[in-house]
């Protein structure tokens, strides 16, 4: 599901009426290989395979090299965008990373004051806000370039 | 910053896409341009006027600010 998001997320920051060109194959590979790592070992993790110790550590990191492909695919796909997408794409980061930073740092807070439900409140609930707070950027970005008669 | 970009490419019977497509850039970018809601890097103003065989200064001009 994120990798459609982030192919429809690309498409939306780029409005080309070119003919679409291919997506690079990293970027596309590198996605889906490590979505699927990152499921497989956290089922196998919380299976309890592999007993404890180093074995689960270097399970929790074998998605890492997959990941490492789709972000040099991101990179290669960012260099071929013109100078107003990035600014697009930057504009919504500007507003993403802000947003997320002042959430985590007030959950940080709730989280003092009163502790709150790992359940629903771990690191792995919170970034997926990040990627809401970018969704929510690039459509504020792109109303300021959109098209004019 | 204003622009004769509109002018320039109507008088060539060019699409805001054949523009685009000779500058290197998305539509998105021509038409930004055009209605002055994004103004080109030096680089894109030169190629800019390579394209249409005119100085910058022919295509661009600062907004002047009323006293």
């Amino acid at each position: 599901m994120l990798y459609i998001l982030s192919r429809h997320l690309l498409r939306l920051s780029t409005m080309s009426v070119r003919a679409p060109r291919s997506l690079n194959p990293l970027l596309v590979w590198g996605f889906l290989l490590w979505a699927l790592s990152y499921m497989g070992v956290r089922i196998a993790l919380e299976a309890a395979v592999g007993g404890l110790g180093p074995v689960r550590m270097l399970l929790a990191l074998a998605p890492l090299p997959f990941f490492l492909m789709w972000l040099v695919g991101l990179i290669r796909e960012a260099r071929g965008m013109d100078e107003l997408q990035r600014r697009i794409q930057f504009e919504a980061l500007g507003l993403a990373f802000p947003l997320t930073l002042v959430l985590v740092m007030t959950l940080g807070l709730i989280e003092d004051a009163r502790p709150l439900d790992r359940a629903n409140w771990s690191f792995r609930h919170v970034w997926q806000l990040l990627v809401l707070f970018y969704v929510i950027g690039l459509f504020v970005a792109r109303r300021r370039y959109r098209y004019e008669a | 910053m204003k622009t004769r970009l509109r002018d320039l490419r109507g008088e060539r019977g060019w699409s805001q896409a054949d523009l685009a497509e000779r500058l290197g850039v998305s539509r998105q970018t021509v038409n930004s341009i055009e209605t002055e809601r994004y103004e080109p890097s030096l680089s894109l103003a030169f190629k800019i006027a390579a394209v249409f065989g005119q100085p910058i200064e022919g295509i661009f001009t600062p907004e002047t600010r009323q006293a």
